[in-house]
């Protein structure tokens, strides 16, 4: 879309948008539960406010950024009307019926069973810091903690696990990403195709539909919500054992060599990063950043690449109708994209030089993704890519093919289907891999957005 | 088919409470038990709330009742009311108008059904001449030929050509699957000409009524700008109870319902517009888009306009695959236009330029236009809930290509 460059507010947005901090390799996720307002208040627009990273400074040896909830507006004295301008989504937060059956918080992964969130466990404010390395991170922790008499108290630690570039399963993770038009640090060396306008990320700049997205009003600031963005963060606990396993079982009724050849398959990617429609018989180290691909144009059939691949459907690229390879079908993925800031927590299962590889045995150890990402609309970013390619086995003209990673198996969505010639492999019965734990709908607010807060009476 | 009948005064409740019970297992329930019934694809039964027209008038409750039936449709309507004619006379007798003999009575039933019925102004159907029962038997025979598959690991040796032949020689003697090995029936010689006859027909009336259009053209493109700029559009948020109702019925399987209802906006010149718009709408999906294919859209089964209430209001429904949102974010990516074309003329509707241009592109407020008027469907029944309009299509290709004359090889990459 072609549109007069905007320029952002960078100071005044929080750092997250920019950055997922790869450099600061140690960090943890902090939730709490306003229980005086008053005082968390005054924490949140005297103590940590100005301690805030902004998406213009440089990452140097720390980084601090909070988003909260609607129960956290609402218990820090937002107004039942100002709340309201709040999107409904937002304010029915991640676990409603509704929502479950659409992103396929189903079964094990249904929110009764969570751990966080939801009705659970409420989470009101989310305090995300990160640090060069685990010393610093003890240092950053004791100089902004909130202390006992700031109105807040923890519920939920979540650490963090330093994989890399690699998530628990043993795949190069985070390779494509949308390039926030005007946020520099993301759009350098950026895809053409990647670019989006700040308004998919930001709010208070233009969207996809140039038009600016609602900002929520807060106590007299009708736009409040300027520089702020939604937080999507979903605790997805990781059977890695399960997976390999599985993958070592079933090559070879899916007519492949080992087990990597069907992992990859189904990741869409080799372990590596290398993309299957690029290097579709073996891991590529050459290729293990590489991006400059398209589906339809390279692989229409899925011959390389499955329909059915988790990367192909998070990201479709260029294939979807009604004009599969046309610019047309390239600029609508870009109304569904989302910003990953997420991280893995957990220790490594396996030998850490190769990745895991089966047999394993599950160690018990709690393992898997912090997911995070940022969008400007949950319904048409973050729930249409989780529900709509992710999650419905009928993506793409597929009959019964969840996401053979994230998707929900039973009682349907468990068909794997791997086209070739003369006709494809199909596996059926595919177990679940991931199960969600926790998950909430924050937002991230501008800085000033976060001063306001605390100004509120 | 569409139904439309005012409820009695004080009678609304006792109708939702019916319809709200049998909407738990539309297939089964105990009212009015859709399963069973040949050539029925989908079918609904909702109420419409009471209302107050522009004008002040009120407007009772209405009960509607809609369905997709192969044609012909009356037999298989008199089937659906004689077997179930006990629910029907104790959900027809809220309405007014409907006199029953006392105790259960059909042929009262069917005949108030039949008064009641109208047409609707415009009709889309995915595939015309595809039925239900051809869709759930093509459906059939893709699983067979996919466990078929699955069993015989040995074709894998063969060529797309051998693993054909293989598989066509298996159905051809097969008795549960040898009707597989014709095409599907066309359809008659007189259905033919006369869809024939109405497209020839209609496209000569407008080529007679051309030089008045467009002598009329700048006069109705003049009032166009005049109304597009004056007409009220307020962004109205759907009220958030409204919208759980409506959530809590969505998203149980592949496929969704939609229904909507809305006042036109005030005067003759939409009224006419609508019309206008809705006719060429009918036109276009009879003729042109009656392949899968919707202008770019691939995932509607049915959707239909119809005029109530003596055509102050007007009912959208439909059957659609995905979430709510993926079809709301279609309409606009997609067929933005055209539905500007037809809603532009109903009221609140996010302004338009032009007609065409605008409107759905002001995409929350479309949204929230959409998620407004849209009403819950109490009852909704589908003969083939696990079937996308994709999957139906490609079953319907893989049918046509066991004996056909498809390359094997892109034959079998539709399995």
């Amino acid at each position: 879309m072609a549109a007069a460059p905007v320029t952002l507010e960078a100071t005044d947005i929080q750092g997250l948008l920019a950055s997922g901090y790869g450099r600061l390799r140690a960090a943890v996720y902090l939730m709490y539960q306003v229980s005086d307002a008053a005082a968390a208040r005054d924490w949140l627009g005297r103590t940590l406010a100005p301690a805030l990273t902004n998406a213009a400074a440089p990452v140097t040896t720390v980084a601090t950024n909070v988003a909260i909830s609607a129960s956290g507006l609402e218990r820090l004295g937002v107004a039942a009307a100002d709340l309201s301008t709040f999107p409904a989504e937002f304010i029915d937060g991640m676990a409603s019926p509704h929502r479950s059956r659409m992103l396929g918080d189903v079964g094990a992964s249904a929110p009764r069973h969570w751990r966080w969130g939801g009705s659970r466990q409420r989470v009101d404010l989310l305090l995300m810091l990160f640090a060069l390395d685990a010393a610093g991170l003890d240092r950053h922790r004791k100089a902004l903690t909130p202390a006992s008499g700031a109105g807040l108290s923890q519920v939920v630690e979540l650490g963090t696990f330093d994989l890399g570039d690699h998530e628990p399963f043993g795949f190069r993770d985070g390779i494509s990403q949308p390039a926030v038009e005007g946020l520099r640090s993301t759009t350098k060396a950026a895809l053409p195709r990647d670019l989006v306008q700040p308004g998919e990320f930001v709010l208070g700049y233009p969207n996809e539909y140039a038009t600016l997205p609602p900002s929520p009003s807060v106590a007299g600031s009708p736009d409040f919500g300027r520089n702020g963005s939604y937080l999507v963060f979903r605790q997805l606990h990781q059977d890695v054992a399960g997976f390999w396993n599985f993958a070592a079982r079933e090559a070879a009724a899916a007519g492949l060599a080992s087990p990597e050849q069907l992992a990859a398959r189904m990741v869409g990617r080799w372990p590596g990063g290398a993309p299957l429609v690029r290097s579709p018989e073996e891991d590529t180290p050459e290729l293990a950043t590489f991006n400059d691909f398209a589906y339809h144009h390279d692989d229409a059939t899925g011959l390389r690449c499955p329909i059915g691949a988790h990367v192909r459907r998070a990201n479709p690229r260029d294939s979807l109708d009604p004009r599969p390879g046309s610019q047309q079908a390239v600029a609508l993925v870009r109304r569904h994209r989302i910003l990953r800031r997420g991280r893995e927590y957990g220790p490594a299962l396996g030998d850490p030089t190769t990745g895991p590889r089966p047999p394993l045995t599950d160690d018990g150890q709690d393992r898997g993704l912090h997911f995070i990402c940022l969008n400007a609309n949950l319904v048409r970013q973050f729930e249409f890519v989780q529900g709509t390619w992710v999650a419905s086995p009928k993506f793409a003209g597929l009959y019964d093919d969840a996401d053979p990673l994230l998707g929900v198996h039973e009682p349907v969505g468990g068909t794997f289907t791997i086209p070739g010639t003369p006709f494809r492999h199909r596996l059926q019965g595919l177990p679940r891999f991931v199960t969600a734990v926790g998950g909430e709908y924050f937002f991230l607010p501008g800085i000033r957005g976060v001063k306001r807060l605390g100004e509120l009476t | 088919m569409t139904v439309v009948a005012p409820l009695r005064e004080g009678r609304l409740d006792e109708a939702r409470a019916m319809l709200e019970e049998a909407g738990k297992d539309p297939a089964a329930n105990a009212l009015i038990p859709f399963a069973g019934v040949e050539g029925v694809h989908y079918a609904r039964l909702f109420l419409v709330e009471p209302a107050i027209d522009l004008k002040g008038r009120p407007i009772p409750a209405q009960l509607v009742f809609m369905a997709d039936f192969d044609a012909p449709a009356q037999p298989r309507l008199e089937r659906l009311v004689a077997r179930s004619a006990a629910g029907w006379t104790r959900l027809l007798a809220c309405c007014e108008g409907f006199t029953s003999s006392g105790g259960t009575d059909a042929g009262a039933c069917l005949a108030f059904v039949r008064r009641q019925a109208g047409g609707d102004a415009a009709y889309y159907v995915n595939t015309v001449g595809l039925g239900a029962a051809q869709a759930v038997a093509e459906a059939r025979l893709r699983d067979a030929i996919e466990d078929r598959l699955d069993a015989q690991p040995d074709l894998l040796k063969a060529s797309p050509a051998g693993v054909r032949d293989k598989i066509r020689d298996w159905i051809q003697s097969s008795d549960e699957l040898s009707w597989a090995i014709s095409p599907p029936a066309p359809p008659s010689l007189g259905w033919r000409l006369g869809e024939l006859a109405h497209l020839v027909l209609v496209a000569l009336g407008a080529l007679v009524l051309l030089p008045l259009a467009i002598v009329l053209l700048p006069f109705w493109l003049l009032a166009l700008r005049l109304h597009e700029r004056s007409d009220p559009a307020p962004d109205v948020l759907p009220d958030p109870h409204h919208a759980a109702t409506l959530a809590a019925l969505e998203d149980h399987g592949p496929v969704n319902q939609f229904t909507a209802i809305g006042f036109l906006k005030p005067g003759p010149f939409r009224a006419f517009t609508a019309r206008l718009i809705l006719f060429l709408i009918a036109y276009g999906v009879r003729h042109v888009f009656n392949r899968a294919n919707l202008a770019g859209v691939k995932t509607i089964h049915f959707a239909r306009w119809t005029f109530i209430d003596g055509g102050r209001r007007v009912i959208f429904a439909s059957n659609y695959d995905g979430s709510v949102e993926s079809y709301m974010d279609d309409f606009i990516d997609k067929v933005g236009w055209g539905l500007n074309a037809v809603f532009s003329n109903g009221l609140g509707y996010p302004p338009t330029q032009w007609l065409l241009w605008g409107g759905a592109h002001h995409e929350l407020a479309f949204k929230h236009y959409l998620r407004v008027h849209q009403v819950p469907t109490q009852v909704w029944y589908a003969a083939y809930p696990s079937l996308s309009a994709l999957n139906i299509a490609n079953n319907a290709a893989i049918r046509l290509g066991v004996s056909g004359s498809t390359e094997a090889g892109r034959w079998l990459q539709r399995l």
